[in-house]
């Protein structure tokens, strides 16, 4: 609008006093307060809306929003008390019914009152800081007929006495449930609290207090698990159907605390029908349930899981203890998988893989393994069982699964180092005697180690492969240079290299003169071409295959040991032969000659030779003759005796000796490098360090690394400091 | 020094220019001292003497010296001074390691290292018995029935007297064999408290 002049046009004030009838306030009142009620009365169809508004509005405007405002609280508060009677004096079943439609009216009520002062709702009432119209509703509601004296109780001790009724097994209204928790919550959740949650929260406790005590009294743990968690899902489904869902929460707590929590042990502990029982019977359902139902309650699964593992730990002790276990290594390891893989089965089934049981499961094979000093034998002889008749037509992906099962036991192993001699030993009679089932699977193993223990781990038995890939190609060598010998008997050699394989001494045997004067060939050729090496014959490592003819004409091929054959073939020269001249002739050391021969005299379908007298035992004068009666069904006859076994008592001190001396330089290793780096260190470090460094390959005892770190003050590598007596100095 | 030097040759052997084991008991004799008495390995610490049994012309004039000693009278007088000297705290680390690396054989290039179970018995007697006579005595018993060490080396030695020294007897309440102890005095106290139960 522009700047125009103003000219006739002027508002002004009234200029007469607007004068409001005193009366008028009154007047307007009553018509409101007449609505009001007729509103009550379900009478408001003949009301006119736009009338009250405006005379409502009227009243505000003209500043008698205070007699509006304490009207309506006035009126609607004499209503509620109607109302509160009508609902006090209903019988039994139609209390709640008679409730819940007096609410439907009142807030039906209430929305129209409330359209028709909104003015007021939105003028006076927040300039005068009044509770706004609906809330003053509820207000009123709350305070006149949910808080009086004779509904309160009356309606809390309905509701609760429905819901137990429920729980017992009848049906209720839950429609009308949900209406009257609704009324509740709408109420404020105060209300909802102070006058329901509050009472149902303790008497579920109570009365699932007095149910769990009854079912664990006659119910074994899965019937009783399988109760509780029906309540528990019974008490969501109920929360769902007719509470707040924020009672969800506290009523679970109830409800586990109550059935669970509560009896976590005797349930756990239970005669007969236990964890222990699941575990042993694979019971994967029940043991689902209770991983279920106990993670729910604080330490619930630490109950579990120290309960496993202390049986676990009980069982696997005795299994590594048994003596009977201990006369068959294959068994036992055996017996050691299958554990696991129950185990697994169960972890994997019931307790949905979780790491912690995962973790226990570990801990407790550690645990046992080691208890038993043997442990890292029998599995390396497990492993050579297998690698030598157990994996033969077992596909490819089934040779894997196997050897990652054994590598799994192999990790818990401690003493790493003693697994590493005897798989040694093993593996070089598997080789030498040709023996193994399957290359690949031999190597795939070596991989296997490798990549879990180092490059260091495997590189002397890769350098046993290597040397019979090298023996093989010098022994095409020695064939072509020498063509003239494809007559006679055919060497196979091969050759060792000292540092790789284990050590054995070796032994005096005089070889039938065929065979010696070939093997000198041989030596000739070899070292011909590697000058400044130096070669023994291991009599006590090799075997042979010979062809022989019986009394009555039976051919048979007979595969022997290198010992066997230098007696076999003393025969080719004599009829009879004492045990004295035996060992005369083969210069083989007694045990061992006396061994050989059981094992050619002694035993069903391998007695080629026969014993005067027939005793078990070899005595010096005992005489021995070919079995001219020897029988065999198969044409091809094994008799040797170079097959890797549990060793024997003296054995097995031998070997741990030798291991505990090769620890003496490993720990020596670990200290020098240690200190030499760190140049000073306290005591405790020190042997914490070592213990670090080896533990890959063994744990080693606090004692001796205490004598190494002495010999080394001795030689002059470490001194005491002089102040701290506890520290140690490296000296360059 | 003329007169120090006399008295040098009054005991000297002839022909090697040092006082050998006889002249050294002569000596003994003459100042009434016993020859296994720890005071002539004082004499022979404040001489700062090389050889076990041997005494040469350097080394006595150096302890008659410090002795302020010129003749065998005057010497004699001053043992008592002597034994305080080496008592004193400061001096008595010293001197109870000299006495282990004297009694060590050997020359220059194979020199040993260890002293023998029974030598260190009557070693251990002599130099620490005076002052911790139950400790000395223990350990003697348990060295000669245990089988693990056949000799003990310096740091062993050295680690007993600390023993002695820092840890209550017999209680042994603070002894603690996850500290640097060396382990024949780990072994030692282990014997000692199964002895007690």
């Amino acid at each position: 609008m522009s700047n125009q002049k103003k000219r006739n046009f002027q508002i002004e004030a009234f200029k007469h006093r607007v004068v409001v009838d005193p009366k008028y306030a009154d007047k307007t009142w009553k018509v409101l307060e007449h609505a009001i009620h007729e509103i009550y009365n379900h009478n408001a169809s003949g009301l006119s809306f736009e009338e009250l508004y405006r005379n409502a509005y009227n009243m505000v405007l003209h500043k008698f929003g205070e007699k509006l405002y304490s009207g309506l609280v006035s009126t609607m508060t004499s209503h509620l008390k109607e109302i509160s009677k009508s609902i006090e004096a209903a019988q039994g079943e139609s209390f709640l019914e008679e409730l819940n439609r007096k609410w439907n009216d009142h807030n039906k009520a209430l929305q129209m009152i409330r359209d028709i002062l909104m003015y007021m709702d939105r003028t006076y009432i927040p300039s005068n800081h009044k509770t706004p119209v609906h809330e003053l509703g509820l207000n009123l509601w709350r305070d006149n007929i949910i808080h009086s004296s004779k509904i309160q109780s009356r309606l809390l001790n309905t509701l609760l006495e429905l819901v137990h009724r429920e729980r017992t097994g009848e049906v209720i209204d839950r429609g009308l449930m949900r209406n009257i928790i609704k009324m509740l919550m709408d109420l404020g959740s105060a209300v909802y609290q102070e006058d329901f949650e509050k009472h149902f929260l303790e008497v579920s406790a109570e009365f699932y207090k007095v149910e769990s005590q009854k079912f664990i009294e006659c119910c074994d743990c899965g019937e009783y698990l399988k109760k509780a968690e029906k309540r528990l899902n019974e008490e969501i489904e109920r929360v769902t159907h007719y509470l707040d869902a924020k009672s969800e929460i506290k009523i679970t707590s109830v409800v586990e605390k109550e059935m669970i929590a509560n009896h976590m042990p005797r349930l756990v502990h239970m005669e007969n029908s236990g964890l222990v029982n699941m575990l042993l019977d694979d019971k994967y359902e029940d043991l689902g349930r209770m991983y279920n139902l106990f993670r729910r309650v604080p330490n619930g699964l630490l109950t579990i899981r120290e309960v496993m593992t202390s049986h676990l730990r009980e069982t696997g002790k005795q299994l590594v203890t048994d003596p009977e276990r201990l006369k068959d290594p294959v068994e036992f390891v055996q017996r050691l998988l299958d554990e696991k893989d129950k185990y697994d089965s169960i972890i994997n089934k019931a307790f949905s893989n979780d790491k912690t049981f995962q973790n226990a499961l570990t801990n407790s094979f550690e645990y046992f393994i080691n208890l038993n000093a043997r442990s890292p034998e029998f599995i390396s002889l497990f492993v050579d069982d297998k690698l030598r008749k157990g994996l033969k037509g077992v596909s490819e992906e089934d040779v894997e699964i196997i050897l990652d099962k054994v590598m799994m036991l192999f990790r818990y192993l401690q003493e790493k180092d003693v697994f590493e001699k005897y798989y040694k030993q093993h593996l070089a009679k598997r080789l030498l005697s040709g023996k193994t089932v399957s290359d690949d699977a031999e190597r795939s193993l070596i991989v296997k180690l490798k990549t879990e223990c180092g490059y260091q781990f495997t590189s002397k038995l890769e350098g046993m492969f290597t040397d019979m890939k090298t023996s093989q190609d010098t022994m095409q060598g020695f064939y072509a240079s020498h063509p003239e010998l494809g007559e006679g008997p055919t060497l196979v050699v091969q050759v060792l290299t000292t540092g790789s394989w284990p050590t054995q001494p070796s032994s005096t045997c005089n070889l039938p003169s065929e065979m010696s004067a070939l093997c000198e060939k041989f030596r000739s050729y070899y070292l011909g071409t590697h000058t400044g090496r130096r070669l023994s014959w291991q009599t006590n490592m090799g075997n042979a295959d010979m062809k022989a003819t019986f009394g009555k004409g039976q051919k048979h091929e007979l595969n022997v040991s290198t010992y066997q054959m230098c007696v076999l073939m003393l025969f080719n020269n004599a009829e009879r032969l004492s045990y004295k001249e035996i060992e005369q002739a083969t210069e083989i050391p007694a045990p061992e000659l006396k061994r050989c021969l059981q094992s050619m005299a002694c035993v069903k379908g391998k007695n080629v030779l026969r014993k005067e007298p027939m005793s078990k035992d070899i005595g010096e004068e005992d005489a021995f003759f070919v079995n001219d009666k020897f029988s065999s069904k198969f044409y091809k006859v094994k008799i040797g005796t170079v097959v890797a076994q549990k060793e024997s008592e003296p054995e097995k001190q031998e070997t741990r000796q030798r291991v505990e001396e090769d620890r003496k330089p490993q720990i020596e290793a670990a200290l020098v490098r240690i200190m030499k780096s760190r140049r000073v260190l306290d005591h405790n470090n020190l042997i914490s360090e070592v213990t670090k460094q080896l533990q890959q390959r063994f744990l080693p005892n606090p004692t001796e690394i205490k004598k190494r770190i002495e010999s080394l003050i001795e030689r002059d590598f470490l001194e005491r400091d002089n102040v701290d007596r506890k520290l140690y100095r490296y000296l360059a | 020094m003329e007169r120090i030097d006399n008295v040098f040759y009054s005991y000297a052997n002839k022909s090697s220019g040092l006082i050998d084991p006889e002249g050294i008991e002569a000596l003994c004799s003459d100042l009434e001292v016993d020859h296994t008495d720890v005071r002539i390995l004082m004499l022979a610490w404040k001489m700062k003497s090389e050889k076990q049994g041997y005494f040469t012309l350097e080394e006595w004039r150096r302890g008659l010296k410090a002795l302020r000693a010129d003749n065998v009278h005057k010497l004699k007088k001053a043992l008592p001074e002597l034994e305080k000297e080496v008592k004193r705290p400061t001096n008595f680390v010293d001197f109870y390691s000299y006495a282990f690396q004297y009694c060590l054989t050997g020359n220059e290039k194979e020199k040993q290292k260890s002293i023998d179970i029974e030598s260190i018995c009557q070693l251990l007697d002599l130099a620490l018995g005076f002052q911790f006579r139950s400790q000395v005595d223990y350990f003697i018993d348990y060295l000669k029935i245990q089988s693990d060490y056949k000799v003990i080396n310096l740091d062993q030695w050295m680690g007993f007297y600390r023993f002695c020294n820092e840890i209550n007897f017999p209680g042994l309440s603070n002894y603690d064999p996850e500290l640097a102890w060396p382990l024949i005095l780990d072994n030692f106290v282990e014997w000692l408290r199964e002895k007690q139960t």
